[in-house]
């Protein structure tokens, strides 16, 4: 995001007043092996989904805690977004998807042998959730339990 | 929040990655991130290096919308469109992010009688709407593909057009424009909470 002294005022309050957890400490995995080796799986929460789903919604209080699955096969025409924040700006993504899905810009480092592997699927949140406790307890160890499955050992997040 | 490694960018709201069709800058954001997988104690938060200063998002109520002075219809600005989203959407090999509603892009006419309905206070709904969107949710994704409908053409009609001087074409100008600041101003005023919710994300 932007340094707060970039945004005009009402989005700098609304980011200061914004509800974030705060942590006391943070969970930490130090590489096994390095990342050309590694499967590595990719979440957003850029409220992305494929055409066929159930798109997001703005009407849960506290928002739409739910997260989508998106096949590592799916291609940019496959995948919509239902984001329900009027806080930023889409044309980025209509103009290219990897500007916060790097689809593409992933299997190019797996050609390139820098990323080991890419996991069959991709999670999609929405962002700009004011209360995250449904994330942090049922769909949140979800996602992680299936990425672990899976075999993920790096996760790249991409916020919106 | 304390995540175990982080790269801060310093990018509007939406565009984690930098920039747009510039897979060489993606990359170099790609390699920073990657980079703080070396380190072996957290958290590690990092700033990119980078001063780029990002265009701030421009909302509908910073502009005067012009159409109704000129006396423009928001049905037929979408007819007079079609041809540039389907350049655009053709030259994207399909790709497009219209599709949230259902309603194809050659029915956004209805779409548009559909709204006017709707903030004219009558029994507004179309036929086509699908039966687990309740009204105010389709109402939603119909903005958010008109949105992207208007924005894929006008990228079409104006490809050198920067983000900035799409946003002001779009609520300044356009009839459409008009329409759905007007339709979040009915919906705000709505008794029904589930309506004023969906209002919040359709223009202010």
């Amino acid at each position: 995001m932007p340094k707060l002294s970039a945004l005009n005022e009402i989005q700098r309050k609304s980011m200061l007043m914004w509800p974030c957890l705060e942590h006391d400490d943070t969970p930490w995995a130090p590489m096994a092996k390095p990342l050309s080796q590694s499967k590595l799986g990719l979440v957003t929460t850029a409220g992305l989904h494929l055409r066929t789903d159930k798109p997001f919604i703005a009407v849960h209080e506290g928002g739409d805690t739910s997260f989508r699955v998106i096949p590592r096969s799916a291609k940019a025409d496959e995948i919509l977004q239902s984001h329900t924040s009027i806080g930023f700006d889409h044309t980025g993504i209509y103009r290219d998807i990897n500007v916060t899905f790097p689809i593409d810009r992933l299997q190019e480092l797996v050609d390139q042998k820098k990323i080991g592997s890419l996991s069959d699927n991709y999670y999609s949140f929405m962002g700009a959730l004011r209360d995250v406790s449904d994330i942090v307890e049922n769909t949140g160890p979800e996602v992680a339990r299936r990425l672990k499955d899976e075999g993920v050992e790096v996760v790249l997040l991409t916020p919106t | 929040m304390k995540p175990p490694r982080m790269l801060a960018v310093p990018f509007f709201f939406g565009n984690a990655l930098g920039e747009a069709d510039n897979p060489e800058y993606q990359h170099q954001i790609l390699q920073a991130t990657f980079a703080l997988l070396d380190r072996d104690q957290g958290p590690v938060l990092e700033q990119l290096p980078d001063d780029m200063v990002p265009d701030i998002l421009m909302q509908g109520s910073e502009t005067t919308n012009e159409s109704q002075e000129k006396g423009l219809s928001a049905a037929d600005e979408v007819t007079s469109l079609r041809a540039y989203y389907e350049q655009w959407s053709g030259a994207h090999a399909g790709r497009t992010a219209v599709g949230l509603s259902t309603i194809p892009q050659r029915r956004f006419r209805g779409i548009v009688r559909f709204i006017e309905g709707y903030i004219s206070g009558e029994e507004s709904d179309m036929k086509e709407r699908p039966r687990d969107f309740t009204i105010p949710q389709f109402i939603r994704y119909c903005v958010d593909d008109l949105k992207a409908f208007y924005y894929e053409a006008r990228m079409a009609q104006r490809p050198d057009g920067k983000d900035r001087e799409i946003h002001d074409w779009f609520w300044s100008e356009t009839a459409v424009g008009a329409l759905i600041m007007a339709l979040g101003q009915r919906m705000r005023i709505d008794e029904d909470g589930e309506t004023q919710a969906v209002a919040y994300g359709i223009a202010r």
